[in-house]
């Protein structure tokens, strides 16, 4: 997509699996998925959607992510604050993620993506910190849920 | 709606009694209008929360621009004994010495409006907002060290800047004891390509003037005249203090555990200041609130030659000098009178800036006689101020005031508000220039999604915690 910024009025849309959650300060996303995978998956697109026009992004990288952590809540914590680290040091955004391996404590991923090129990317904002305020990761009868805050 | 019991201190302040696990009441500056608005968020509940905290003094305080924060309110003030007391990285913020720098110079509003959107465009190129913007400095991992203990001095030494700024700078521009061995290579990382850049979110560059003075006599001794053309630089500590909040926030949600330190919400998390995880922290913290001191400091320097270079005019004729520079995400050591006695307090401003009355040795020489300068940011579309501190700030709230407008509306909802508008255009009328990294940015950040910074401004005035000093009124600005 060439354009790239909304023209005035239009309104972005999101996926069916992800909203935009209303909150004063800061930003948080809502994303629902068949299965914890799709959903790590899908919480970093929506990620990457609040910082820039992720539908611009090329996929001609990729790079293998692993994670560790306590638990699933600390996971999606570490998984997204790890591809927002290398966005920021890396000068990176990334369109596509799969996880390929997930236990509730560890995942394995692979995300492509392409350097920042100011030409054809807007860069929305920053995300400071990925944050455990308000995180929900939980199953539900038909999947998997969450939602997270970031501080901008 | 959280139901609280608030009792009326004064017309401007209102107290949360102590109760259950209390150790101290919790204080709310703010006029009962404000009050209705404020008891909608939950950062009451949160400065009552702050009241739980061991070795809290005194009173949890809380400024008008009180609104939600992560642990702590956004807007709360927090004082510590420094034998029983704690340190939290929630009590500072993500953004460590966040702050503002006012710069005055001496040209008016007429001679700089006819190259008024040159002059924006030049600071745009010049002052890179950040990630996918070219032009910060690259600073190597050992230099930056020097940055973290050196703060504001090392931009000076690097060509950013003059002695003389660093006089009227909080802090002098630098904090001392900052630790780099307590920083991780994570921030490092994020800190190294980043200096010299504003960021996002609510920080800006903003050109404006001197739109009212109210109290003239301070208004003389900092140097600022009617129509005189000023600047605000609004920015912090980047990737690298944001990550050196993040690396502490799990440390302390151990320490939390390791010292049993009972806590209502564990965004709360923290270590007693004398232990190694709060020595740790503050070593840490010291280093991102000198980078954030180097930030500003090359900001300012590159805004002058932008200045220079977009009008036409040597630097020494325009003379945009530094008017002061606050913090207004910090922890540090004070003291304070408590009860007659003379005690050294570790004061938490988290959306709080410092406001020493007159005569207080750290202010500078030439303001002795008014007070510490606290420059408080409002919107885009609206106005600023300059106030001063006051004794009576001394004596209820550890010399500290509010810091900015605080939002009203979510990003959502701003953009709903700006949908089907030209923001930009509609700023260009007022004679505002806007330029942003995108039109989202500044959908995001309308006057409209924040709250009117004179009712915060004249709610510090009315409880006698600040001085109304001048209004500034935005011609230019550049945003993240």
């Amino acid at each position: 997509m060439e354009n790239k910024t909304a023209e005035p009025g239009s309104e972005e849309i999101l996926p069916p699996w992800l909203t935009a959650l209303d909150h004063t300060a800061d930003a948080g996303i809502g994303v629902t998925a068949n299965s914890l995978a799709e959903l790590l998956a899908r919480a970093a697109w929506g990620m990457f959607s609040v910082i820039a026009d992720v539908r611009a992004v090329q996929p001609r990288e990729t790079q293998p992510v692993i994670v560790e952590a306590a638990d699933t809540q600390a996971l999606m914590v570490r998984w997204l604050s790890e591809l927002n680290f290398r966005h920021i040091t890396e000068h990176r955004l990334f369109c596509n993620f799969e996880v390929t391996h997930c236990t509730g404590n560890r995942l394995e991923a692979a995300v492509i993506g392409e350097n920042i090129d100011p030409a054809r990317h807007t860069v929305f904002t920053e995300i400071k910190a990925v944050t455990f305020h308000g995180l929900r990761v939980e199953q539900t009868d038909g999947g998997w849920k969450a939602e997270i805050i970031f501080d901008l | 709606m959280p139901d609280y019991h608030f009792e009326k201190v004064s017309d401007y302040l209102w107290e949360l009694p102590q109760t259950g696990g209390m150790r101290v009441p919790a204080r709310i500056y703010a006029t009962q209008k404000m009050l209705e608005q404020i008891r909608n968020d939950n950062a009451p509940q949160q400065a009552a929360n702050v009241a739980h905290l061991p070795g809290i003094v005194s009173a949890s305080l809380a400024m008008p621009d009180i609104h939600w924060g992560y642990g702590f309110p956004i807007g709360g003030v927090a004082a510590f004994d420094c034998k029983e007391g704690v340190i939290s990285p929630g009590g500072v913020g993500y953004d460590i010495n966040c702050g503002v720098r006012l710069m005055a110079s001496r040209l008016t509003r007429e001679e700089v409006t006819p190259r008024l959107r040159e002059l924006v465009n030049q600071l745009f190129r010049d002052v890179p907002t950040g990630v996918g913007a070219a032009g910060a400095l690259t600073v190597p991992v050992d230099k930056l060290k020097q940055v973290a203990t050196q703060g504001a001095r090392w931009a000076v030494e690097h060509g950013f800047g003059t002695e003389t700024d660093l006089e009227y700078i909080e802090e002098n521009g630098c904090i001392e004891e900052a630790d780099p061995s307590r920083v991780s290579a994570k921030a490092w990382q994020r800190g190294q390509e980043q200096l010299g850049t504003l960021g996002s979110g609510n920080h800006f560059l903003e050109v404006g003037y001197v739109a009212e003075i109210h109290d003239e006599n301070a208004a003389k001794v900092l140097g600022l005249f009617p129509g005189q053309v000023t600047v605000i630089i609004h920015c912090g500590s980047r990737g690298f203090g944001y990550q050196v909040c993040e690396d502490y926030l799990s440390v302390m949600d151990r320490a939390a555990h390791k010292y049993q330190i009972a806590l209502p919400d564990r965004q709360l998390a923290c270590a007693p200041v004398q232990s190694e995880e709060g020595q740790s922290y503050l070593g840490a913290m010291r280093c991102a609130i000198n980078y954030a001191f180097a930030n500003r400091q090359v900001i300012a320097g590159r805004t002058r030659d932008a200045f220079s270079r977009a009008l036409g005019i040597e630097e020494k004729d325009i003379r945009l000098r530094t008017v002061y520079e606050v913090a207004h995400n910090i922890a540090k050591f004070e003291t304070h009178r408590v009860n007659d006695r003379l005690v050294k307090l570790c004061i938490h401003r988290k959306g709080a800036t410092r406001a020493f009355a007159p005569g207080h040795r750290e202010i500078p020489s030439a303001y002795q006689a008014i007070g510490q300068p606290v420059l408080i940011p409002g919107d885009m579309g609206r106005y600023s101020y300059v106030l001063t501190g006051t004794q009576k700030a001394m004596e209820e709230t550890f010399g500290s005031t509010c810091h900015g407008a605080g939002r009203a509306l979510s990003r959502v909802k701003a953009k709903k508000v700006a949908s089907g508008r030209n923001i930009i255009r509609e700023l260009e009328e007022k004679g505002i220039i806007v330029r942003g990294q995108s039109r989202r940015t500044v959908d995001e950040e309308i006057s409209e999604a924040y709250k009117d910074v004179a009712d915060v401004v004249d709610t510090c005035a009315l409880a006698g915690i600040s001085n109304k000093v001048a209004q500034l009124k935005p011609i230019g600005c550049i945003k993240g």
